[in-house]
């Protein structure tokens, strides 16, 4: 299972942060390969490129704010969650996009 | 986090016996103690903007930790806090414990993607990281909470 997303909260400070280290370390249990692009006050890093996106099987939006080059992830399943939800639950954001990326 | 990380918090800016009533009586402690070291001009005024980021989202994220932070026209230098209550404090936290291990983080508009701003992203991303945050809440001193700091800093 390969998962790629992007996180970015409102001051982009810490939340943008922690939702990818939460996120990157149940993927990890679940055995899945991760990538996180963080939209934060630094700026676009990790980002992730167009091969990457089309090959994976499913995308994370862990975002309180716009997605910057959205359009990259046309046709793509995408799981959309606020960036408190995968920090207080990483398990199961985790889950719902391994569910979705199965069709379940 | 990396090497400057002693310039970046030093024991200055932990405090292991605050005794804050409150969410806002804590981040008013700390932020007389940002004025009096320097890294804010005014005290009230700062305390006024990180209340206003607490408004549109709770930063109390769990396992009695809460990382109120700022952006804040009147930071100098972009820093942050360590600060133990002796008392748990109510902050809504995502998990609903009350909070008594926080890291108050204040951010200058001026500082975009320099090392500043990484070392309070890099230590975002620790605090998912469950012995870090044990390790965090049993120092029991300043210096032990700079060496957990600055050995996760070294390993990066």
């Amino acid at each position: 299972m390969k998962i790629v997303g992007i996180t970015a909260c409102i001051a982009g400070i810490a939340h943008t942060y922690m939702a990818a280290a939460n996120l990157k370390k149940f993927a990890k249990k679940e055995n899945c390969e991760i990538k996180i692009e963080t939209q934060g006050a630094m700026g676009i890093e990790n980002e992730l490129t167009q091969a990457e996106i089309d090959e994976a099987d499913v995308v994370i939006f862990a975002v309180d704010t716009t997605v910057q080059n959205e359009e990259r992830f046309a046709r793509k399943k995408i799981l959309e969650v606020g960036t408190s939800k995968v920090v207080k639950d990483g398990k199961t954001t985790i889950e719902d996009a391994i569910k979705l990326a199965k069709g379940e | 986090m990396n090497d400057n990380i002693s310039e970046f918090i030093s024991e200055k800016n932990i405090v292991l016996n605050l005794r804050a009533l409150n969410q806002s009586d804590a981040i008013q402690k700390l932020a007389v103690i940002l004025k009096e070291n320097g890294y804010v001009d005014d005290a009230v005024a700062f305390q006024r903007d990180v209340l206003e980021r607490e408004k549109a989202s709770t930063t109390g994220i769990g396992n009695e930790l809460a990382i109120p932070h700022g952006k804040s026209a009147h930071v100098i230098q972009t820093t942050m806090m360590f600060a133990r209550n002796e008392e748990g404090i109510e902050w809504n936290s995502l998990d609903g414990s009350k909070v008594k291990n926080i890291f108050l983080m204040a951010v200058s508009p001026e500082d975009k993607g320099n090392e500043h701003l990484r070392m309070l992203a890099t230590l975002s991303g620790e605090l998912m990281d469950d012995d870090f945050v044990e390790a965090i809440k049993k120092a029991d001193s300043k210096e032990n909470i700079l060496k957990i700091l600055q050995k996760r800093g070294n390993e990066r």
